[in-house]
């Protein structure tokens, strides 16, 4: 383990455009867990485009965040998403090319997970939070348990949340329908994926949502809002932090 | 240029990988054949009894239909009658005609499979394919020395045999069908009922 | 009923207001997902491990592929079958009739046929005065009612079993319309016994095969009803149709794949039937066909190898991603119009029908990956999906919105300072249409967002302008 890590935070284009505290509270963990925090020149990993089958602007977009975060021992992104497209999408893109081939590979070894990272890479095993008597839930996003092997960690770190209970979903392996530019594509067949998810949560008995991917974050929320439904719904960084002062997603300020 | 020219050219101009041929695949070991062989035939819905000689047969399979209310009659396909002494059952009689939907039919199965509980019928003339399907209860007599582990080890027997013949049949259970709200229902267009007699002289 | 997968969204509008259908799906679930996974727990063997084999059995073969097609041609040839090559559906249409009028055959009965459904061989052989009849009990049902099959194994997947009686009552007409039909076991019974004639008296029968072995020349079929055996052996002539990639080296290989198919599909460890078909009945036997043809059938599957696309042609049909599937447990399979539905309809179609027919397939998936974790065969089928994604981008066929939109955000997210500012100003001006309520209901674009959600609000200043005051205020 390098002793004080410099690490480069992924902020992600949701975090910065719509929740920038889930970015502070993720670097708060970060340098709990001993590390240099940078935030290099940055826009978007490209995702947008790579699904969208625009393949060009997919790797004019990489390529900037290649060279960006090449001088960093570590990219961390609280986003098993663009995590996931650095790690695993990356290569596929510049597999055999002369010139970022290698330089992709270095990237996407050292590209992880926000929770992942804490846990496996700095041995974090606890946090010194709470948050008082509340029941939550925690969504796995796809791309953090099938891109990035997510699963443990974040329960991990929530069980040291003092005051907070964790419930279960019954069905944690199935996706919300938010999937990117799905969700404004296919709507219906989003929304039907969404109700399913949200009535999971429900069933639960949680009245605090918690995850890791902002984009799922979103797309649930303003489904329950759509319908009337009052659940918190909260970035899990901002919970481990203990930065829950402020309101949760789209509430009211108070 | 024919179909078969325009494929093979076709297939042939775009292949770019090369892959290796993996190894042989080394199933799950299986402990003791008989065992094994006896709780997956149950696990498929059917039934087995152990018997000790050949002589037990013909009242074995009295008692089976008796047991399922089914007439004495068992249809028998050609040659095989005479593997057994059939007086030993007095009120069983036997038809050499073809077995109808709710018919029972006898059937020898010179190999088996310990891994699915599974009955190997290469078609002959004297033992005719179609029988395993059209009766309504089938009968199979399997010896426990015929017994073997996997379906690759069937084939490889079958094949040390001789020429594999025009079609075997792998048999495992009765028929069966799940068409209807994916629930499954035993007995459909084949026999609604199997039953195994395991000689174990 | 939809049959242009053009009509996706329209058809799965629909199908997710119907409620009967909703039933029907719910036991994707609870019948198929969870028979799946009590038999990988169950396998003695360690499942990964046996992905992997099959995996490895599949590449061999498609990367040996013209090879072993000859090579069974030559087995199969040898013992007195004939093998025929079909380069489309059309072709493949001709052939089947062509050896059906050569027979003189005029009754017809088919096992259950995935690529008799591709070519559209039964409104074919219908034209042409031939009327086959399907005997596998979810392709009757279906023909009965004149619908596709909806799901790639469970042809009936979609009824209930009211609507399955219904079907009989007004198609059965013969028989006592005072019976009772409320078991399924009586549903059950009726279809063997009224098809049980038909097999006796069936000129021909039409199979599929679920897999060919190069070395032994045979083809193999894995059923459950019977159906298929009694198609096969009773008639003078059985006719195999396939397709070109089913093929395996040898039957240890097809062994091997049969113990990842089972699993995969229905849960079982093995089906009621495994029928190795090596050739016409042997001299002395008084069953079996004495005509026995094997159609191989490309309809642009050649054309996928050497593309990204090619590890598609892996697929064996277990139809575990389609039982996975959120998008396909949402609409069902007659919303996507084709043959092959799903994930595996959305990796293959675009290759068999082309990229502008089948769009929505690839396009209408979360890329949620449960499909690839579910495949006994390993196919990279999201990746796949993105592939068609980006043929149709490139070839100019994706929504001039949507390529608008993706190039105006590739433009911003090329250049930092223009980024940054139009972030600042968004994030303002989201906030402020929030309000007090802190959510979004509306906004002039994206219609498809507020179709069906609201947008929680933004915070109201973006990261790296906050990010830019803290370490401002640090110096």
């Amino acid at each position: 383990m390098i002793a004080r890590p410099k690490v480069g935070l992924f902020v992600t284009c949701l975090v910065d455009l719509v929740r920038p505290q889930i970015g502070f509270a993720a670097i708060k963990l970060l340098e709990r867990a001993g590390c240099d925090v940078g935030v290099p020149v940055q826009t978007c990993c490209g995702q947008p485009a790579w699904n969208s089958g625009a393949d060009r602007h997919a790797a004019d977009l990489a390529r900037r965040v290649i060279d960006a975060f090449e001088p960093f021992d570590y990219v961390v992104a609280p986003s098993g998403s663009c995590a996931g497209m650095i790690k695993r999408h990356y290569p596929e893109i510049f597999e055999g090319d002369a010139a970022y081939g290698s330089k992709t590979r270095a990237l996407a070894e050292k590209t992880h997970e926000l929770l992942s990272f804490l846990v496996n890479v700095r041995g974090m095993q606890d946090v010194v939070a709470e948050c008082s008597g509340l029941r939550a839930c925690y969504h796995d996003s796809c791309s953090s348990l099938r891109e990035m092997d997510v699963t443990d960690e974040p329960r991990d770190l929530l069980s040291s949340v003092r005051g907070l209970e964790l419930a279960e979903l019954n069905e944690p392996e199935v996706c919300c329908g938010f999937g990117g530019l799905f969700s404004v594509k296919y709507p219906e067949i989003s929304e039907r994926m969404a109700d399913d998810k949200i009535a999971d949560m429900q069933s639960t008995g949680a009245t605090l949502v918690l995850g890791a991917d902002l984009g799922c974050l979103l797309h649930l929320k303003g489904r329950m809002q759509r319908n009337g439904i009052a659940m918190e719904v909260r970035h899990i960084a901002e919970v481990l932090a203990g930065m829950t002062d402020d309101p949760p997603l789209g509430a009211a300020d108070t | 240029m024919t179909g078969r020219d325009d494929i093979l050219s076709s297939i042939r101009n775009r292949r770019v990988k090369t892959a290796p041929r993996p190894a042989l695949y080394r199933p799950p070991a299986v402990p003791d054949l008989v065992t094994v062989f006896v709780e997956r035939v149950r696990f498929a819905n059917a039934e087995v009894r152990l018997l000790s000689c050949d002589a037990d047969v013909p009242v074995a399979i009295a008692e089976l239909l008796r047991a399922r209310n089914l007439p004495a009659v068992l249809h028998v396909p050609p040659g095989a009658a005479s593997n057994f002494a059939w007086d030993m059952a007095p009120g069983l009689s036997l038809e050499a005609s073809p077995p109808g939907s709710e018919d029972a039919a006898l059937a020898i199965a010179p190999l088996a499979i310990a891994e699915t509980g599974t009955l190997a019928y290469p078609a002959a003339a004297d033992a005719p394919a179609s029988w395993h399907f059209r009766a309504g209860f089938e009968i199979a007599i399997v010896r426990v020395e015929n017994i073997l582990p996997h379906m690759e080890t069937a084939l490889a027997r079958l094949k040390e045999r001789g020429d594999l013949g025009s079609t075997i049949n792998f048999v495992t259970g009765p028929s069966r069908t799940g068409d209807i709200e994916q629930t499954l229902e035993i007995g459909a267009h084949g026999p609604k009922a199997l039953a195994i007699l395991v000689i174990n002289a | 009923m939809n049959l242009d997968p053009q009509r996706f969204r329209e058809a799965g509008q629909s199908a997710l207001a119907d409620p009967g259908l909703k039933v029907a799906l719910g036991r994707l679930k609870t019948h198929f997902a969870l028979g799946r996974t009590r038999a990988v727990a169950r396998y003695a063997g360690d499942w990964e491990e046996l992905r992997e084999q099959g995996r490895a059995i599949r590449d061999y073969a498609l990367s040996r592929l013209d090879s072993l097609l000859e090579t069974f041609e030559r087995n199969l040839m040898a013992r007195g079958g004939r093998v025929h090559w079909a380069r489309d559906a059309q072709e493949a249409r001709d052939i089947v009739l062509g050896i059906l009028r050569q027979n003189g055959a005029r009754s017809i009965i088919k096992g259950k046929s995935m690529v008799s459904e591709e070519i559209g061989l039964n409104l074919f052989l219908e034209a042409n005065g031939i009327a086959p009849v399907e005997t596998d009990l979810g392709e009757y049902i279906v023909q009965l009612r004149e619908e596709p099959p909806s799901h790639i194994i469970a042809p009936a997947f979609h009824l209930s079993k009211e609507q399955v009686a219904n079907t009989f009552r007004w198609s059965h007409t013969d028989l006592d319309p005072s019976r009772l039909l409320v078991e399924r076991s009586a549903l059950v019974s009726e279809a063997r016994s009224v098809l049980r004639a038909r097999f006796e008296s069936a000129d021909a029968g039409i199979t599929g095969a679920n897999f060919l072995a190069a070395d032994e020349g045979a083809a193999v079929l894995v059923t459950n009803e019977g159906n298929g055996d009694l198609s096969r052996l009773l008639p003078k002539t059985h006719i195999v149709l396939t397709g070109i990639e089913k093929i395996v080296a040898d039957l240890d290989d097809a062994a091997v794949l049969l113990r990842l198919l089972t699993r995969s599909a229905t849960g079982q460890e093995i089906s009621s039937y495994v029928s190795v078909m090596l050739g016409p009945r042997s001299p002395g036997q008084t069953d079996g066909p004495e005509n026995f043809h094997v159609v191989l059938v490309d309809n642009g599957r050649s054309k996928l190898i050497g593309t990204e696309a090619e590890e598609v042609l892996r697929c064996i049909r277990c139809a575990a991603c389609l039982n996975h599937c959120p998008v396909y447990a949402a609409v069902g399979g007659h919303a996507y119009g084709a043959t092959y539905t799903g994930p595996i309809g959305a990796a293959l179609n675009p290759g068999l029908m082309g990229v502008r027919m089948a769009h929505h397939h690839p396009n209408a998936s979360t890329f949620c990956g449960r499909c690839a974790e579910v495949c006994p065969v390993k196919i990279p089928l999201p990746k796949i999906m993105r592939h068609w994604r980006a043929r149709e981008y490139a070839s100019g066929l994706a929504p001039k919105t949507m390529v608008m939109g993706v190039s105006l955000w590739a433009f911003f997210a090329k250049r930092p300072a223009f980024y940054r500012a139009a972030a600042k100003i968004a994030a303002r001006v989201l906030k402020t249409f929030g309000g007090r309520a802190g959510t979004i209901a509306s906004l002039p674009l994206l219609n498809g967002w507020f179709a069906v959600r609201d947008f929680p609000a933004p915070q109201g200043k973006t990261f790296h302008e906050l990010w830019s005051e803290r370490n401002d205020g640090a110096r």
